[in-house]
């Protein structure tokens, strides 16, 4: 693999306290060295930026879901054909199409075309995971990995009304290792499982699941309780009750309260903040989330930003979808998934001129804006829900460009803006070193993945050149050049090599006593032979399991140290 | 192609000993896709297929299938036929790739890369037997479940024109209504409706049985729709009063599920594409409009051979469930346009394409690579390979696309995905700009 020396760039490397500083970026064997050879092919980076490669923490781009999204959207494709690029590596490129939810060789592509190299699908039904893994193997350039469902999962429910949260915790970690999964996801705990039952209503944290032992609080520590004992890179990934509900900031707020000093991700808060008007309306609750959160250096979280146009919302929140098609009269897909979890999706459209989506639009900058800490609250449009993985660069425009930003308000529905702390005229513009921390080394350091978001000696050498321009939006959606694992993925702008990511998953330890029983329930329920649950071994060495994060939460780490 | 390879296990075959029992083998006889088969294997053969049902015993014969490789009437080696495949897409204008049953989603996801950089036309079986499910549900979403929340929740069960216990016999033992589930008893616990459907009967043992017209079928939907989202709907009529009947069987259930046939040798002699389509899209709203009173879902019969794993291994990588074209260098969606080709790989099973189909290719340089390949009288090249799940292991889908492995049992000729792999290979290469071949078929040349 060739040598590459990234040269006379300026570097921001928050994660190693270097704050837009002119220096050398050396690359070797696919890693970040102290020095290159005479040999080292150059870039010329002079006056322009080097970060590392961008992290999602949260998107939905290889899973069974996803792929029942890109089957109801022909419409979405036809408009938007993606020729094959013209690589210059032995690689087949690919053609395939676009829309809110791309086809696979299309997402790698425009992702590593956006200067991200590393991406997260936040949502896999664990007897679907063959199908996450095989998306993967065809989304080319960024490395990948996925979170497992487990908060409606009728064994982990057993479990907990019988009181046996130990075995929980080992069956968590057994899911884990069965699928190639990386975290434990939680989605509406509860509450998807109820809408099965018949359910219409909201589910709050103390509402009974059947037994008055099984709770989403009881779910929510279960689960966050065994992503911590485990050690897992990923501390539990938490999609609240009651998403997009007028009011719904209080039980966004009792949750973390619930699970107060433990390490806990909260994910796509902005659909998590709403507070309630007298009649039941809409209002903001960003600000008191947000203060919540600030005072809080256990929780982490993304803001699934909302953003005006089209977009596929996609979820495992199987109510929120119905009650979602039934407010909008779109198209609407539902599947029920095998005793583990659901799936609804209804395509939409955010409007400048309708007050939710507005609103919507002013919750997630405001949370942006409002948070103390750019290490614990990361960016996520929570693609495709919120609006295309696309639209990073016009967020990151919005967050860095206070005069863009009081422009496009003034263009916006203002009817459920009152009390928004936007309205007040938020001055704070996000500077380059706060966006490559909330692009790329907050999500890396929240992931726990010691050798991503950061440019030290032994880090992947995944890196991002962007030509500087005042339109921020167009600076960071047409990089110069992205290297991916060392090698030169974007080169003057056009994509010309495609190499395979690598799959970032875990196999923690368990009991092998918790195979007894779990084969007896599925002989008794399952559909599928528990002999061909496990996907068995993947070809990518896992992420190691046991180590915390690195460096306090909220400031540069202690050591630059890569490695995995 | 695929970094994470082959991720279905070890094959069974040579280093078994000579007669042994391979566990938990996925048949693909039909789409219920039961993964709990006891394959005994005695010299190298199937000597039994335990757990199967008829057409599972019949899928898995004894797995003897012929290993010839053929070019016009010629026995030449895998890599002659694999460069007389190649050299004939290479001259073809208008190349349609057609993916038959009986492969795996690995070869499946090979056999889209080689149409997309041939710029081929891209096809499965799908579009000419179920295509009407997929395109109604595209129009208006649907409500479904996996087979696993039917099992475990479904309390009323409707069978509409369709008994499982020809095509898909194990559906009422494995699925509903016969198991235990978490959620409802068993068979005793549940409400089955047959409703029988001109000559499309429902289970004989049903609860209740509904008898609709065969000309009524879809004005029976359209009323118990309406009934269902309006219960003071006016009744007037045998028509309204049937539907009536059926909506308040529906409504009290905790969990319903309608099931019903996709494939369209079912749905009726007379059928058209249209009224495929008015079916299915009737289905899907009575399923959706179920769920404003209670739950409901509909669950979709598909026949075998991982059919559903071509629909969505296609939507995967080109946005689309079938009926693609790469002609312009991108996919595009033609599901109401047969292409006119003038060659047409067939990767898969040919003799379990549709006759219509293969009528329609016409003249069309014939090349198949697939189980009993060789048999195919018209193929101008002939590959013999094993089948998924017999001789090669890999993923299919069931057909509610849930991924399953598919074991090695047995071994046996040339895997396909291999077979692909080196035709994109020389495709690559552009050693396939050779000339091409005589076009006469092993049949023209024996007349």
């Amino acid at each position: 693999m060739t040598a590459l020396r990234i040269a006379g760039g300026t570097v921001y490397d928050p994660a190693n306290g270097i704050d837009g500083e002119v220096r050398d970026i050396c690359i070797d064997n696919g890693r970040i060295v102290a020095t290159a050879g005479p040999d080292a092919k150059v870039l010329d980076a002079r006056g322009m930026v080097v970060m590392p490669g961008g992290v999602d923490i949260h998107s939905h781009v290889a899973s069974s879901s996803v792929n029942l999204a890109r089957r109801l959207l022909p419409e979405e494709h036809i408009p938007d054909p993606v020729p094959a690029p013209d690589l210059r590596d032995d690689v087949v490129p690919r053609s395939g199409t676009g829309g809110t939810v791309p086809s696979t060789f299309t997402t790698g592509y425009r992702y590593a075309g956006l200067g991200y190299t590393t991406v997260f699908d936040a949502a896999v039904a664990p007897v679907t995971a063959r199908l996450s893994h095989a998306e993967f193997d065809d989304t080319p350039i960024v490395d990948g990995g996925f979170f497992v469902l487990l908060g409606n999962d009728e064994y982990l429910l057993r479990l907990i009304d019988a009181g046996e949260r130990e075995r929980a915790r080992e069956y968590a970690a057994w899911v884990m290792t069965a699928t190639g999964g990386y975290a434990i996801k939680i989605v509406n705990p509860g509450g998807v499982e109820l809408w099965k039952r018949g359910a219409r209503e909201r589910t709050d944290l103390d509402t009974a699941i059947g037994s008055s032992r099984v709770t989403p609080r009881a779910i929510l520590e279960t689960l966050v309780d065994a992503g911590n004992t485990l050690k897992l890179p990923h501390a539990a990934h938490i999609h609240c009750n009651n998403l997009g509900a007028a009011g719904n900031v209080s039980t966004t707020l009792g949750s973390m309260r619930a699970l107060e000093g433990r390490r806990a991700h909260f994910t796509h808060l902005q659909f998590h903040a709403y507070g309630a008007t007298v009649e039941g309306g809409w209002r903001s609750g960003a600000r008191e989330l947000i203060e919540y959160v600030n005072a809080h250096p256990e929780v982490t979280g993304d803001v699934g930003q909302v953003m005006f146009g089209p977009a596929a919302t996609l979820t495992a929140d199987g109510p929120v979808e119905y009650l979602l098609a039934k407010s909008t009269g779109r198209k609407w897909l539902n599947v029920d998934i095998e005793l583990e979890t659901g799936c609804g999706i209804v395509p939409y459209t955010y409007k400048e001129k309708a007050a939710v989506s507005a609103l919507q639009w002013a919750v997630g900058l405001e949370l942006f804006l409002l948070s103390t800490d750019p290490w614990r609250i990361v960016l996520s449009t929570d693609h495709p829900n919120g609006g295309s993985f696309l639209a990073y660069p016009e967020l990151i425009r919005l967050l860095m460009d206070r005069t863009y930003r009081e422009e496009k308000l003034k263009t916006v529905n203002q009817k459920l803006l009152a009390g928004s702390a936007l309205l007040d005229g938020l001055t704070r513009e996000y500077t380059l070193s706060e966006v490559a921390i909330v692009t790329r080394a907050a999500p890396a350091r929240i992931l726990g993945l010691t050798g991503k978001g950061h440019l030290g000696v032994g880090a992947d050498a995944d890196v991002t050149v962007y030509a500087s321009d005042p339109d921020f939006s167009k600076m960071f959606a047409t990089p110069r050049y992205v290297v991916k694992a060392g090698v030169l993925v974007v080169e003057e702008g056009q994509l010309r090599r495609a190499p395979a990511g690598r799959r970032l998953h875990v196999r923690p330890e368990y009991d092998r006593q918790i195979e007894h029983g779990l084969r007896g329930y599925f002989d008794r329920y399952s559909t599928v032979s528990f002999d061909n649950y496990s996907i068995g071994p993947l070809p990518d060495a896992p992420v190691s399991v046991g180590q915390t994060v690195s460096g306090p939460p909220g400031g540069p780490a202690r050591s630059t140290a890569g490695g995995r | 192609m695929s970094p994470a390879g082959d991720r279905s296990g070890a094959p069974a075959g040579a280093r078994q000993p000579q007669d042994h029992v391979i566990e938990s083998v996925t048949c693909l006889g039909c789409g219920c896709s039961c993964d709990d088969i006891r394959v005994q294997v005695r010299d190298g053969r199937i000597a039994r297929a335990g757990n199967a049902c008829a057409l599972g015993e019949a899928w898995f014969g004894d797995g003897r299938v012929p290993a010839r490789t053929r070019v016009v009437d010629r026995d030449v080696s895998i890599g002659d036929a694999i460069d007389a495949v190649a050299a004939v897409l290479a001259h073809a204008k208008a190349p349609l790739i057609y993916l038959a049953p009986d492969v795996s989603c690995e070869t499946q996801r090979e056999a889209v890369a080689l149409a997309d950089i041939l710029h081929a036309s891209l096809d499965t079986v799908t579009t000419s037997t179920a295509l009407a499910s997929i395109v109604a549900a595209q129009e208006r979403g649907r409500a479904g479940a996996t087979l696993g929340e039917v099992r475990n929740r479904a309390d009323v069960l409707l069978f509409w024109g369709v008994d499982p216990h020809a095509r898909y016999p194990r559906y009422l033992s494995r699925y509903a209504p016969e198991p235990q589930g978490v959620h409802v008893g068993g068979r005793g616990a549940r409400t089955v409706i047959a409703v029988d459907i001109g000559e499309r009967p429902g289970p004989a043992d049903a609860d209740v049985r509904v008898d609709v017209p065969a000309d009524e079928e879809v004005d029976t939907l359209l009323a118990l729709e309406a009934i269902v989202r309006n219960p003071a709907t006016p009744i007037a009529g045998a028509l309204w009063t049937r539907a009536r009947d059926i909506a308040e069987r529906l409504t009290p259930a905790k969990y319903a599920v309608i099931v019903a046939d996709a494939e369209a040798g079912d749905t009726g002699a007379h059928s058209t594409r249209g009224s495929q389509l008015a079916r299915a899209s009737a289905l899907i709203a009575v399923a959706q409009s179920l769920n404003d009173q209670t739950r409901c879902g509909l669950s979709t019969l598909r026949a075998g051979g991982n059919r559903a794993g071509a629909d969505s291994v296609l939507t995967s990588q080109t946005g689309y469930p079938a009926a693609v074209s790469f002609i312009h260098g991108f996919p595009t969606y033609r599901p109401f346009d047969a292409p006119t080709p003038d060659a047409v790989l067939v990767i898969g099973a040919a003799n379990l394409i549709p006759d219509a189909v293969t009528q329609a290719w016409g003249e069309a340089a014939r090349l198949v690579v697939g189980p009993r390949a060789s048999e195919h009288g018209a193929a101008h090249v002939a590959i013999d390979t094993g089948i998924a799940g017999i001789h090669h292991a890999g993923t299919a889908l069931r057909m509610d696309d849930v991924p399953l492995r598919l074991r090695q049992v047995i071994d046996g000729p040339a895997n396909p995905l291999d077979m692909l792999r080196r035709l994109m290979r020389v495709t690559k290469s552009g050693a396939a700009e050779g000339p091409p071949l005589p076009m006469r078929t092993a049949q023209e040349s024996t007349r």
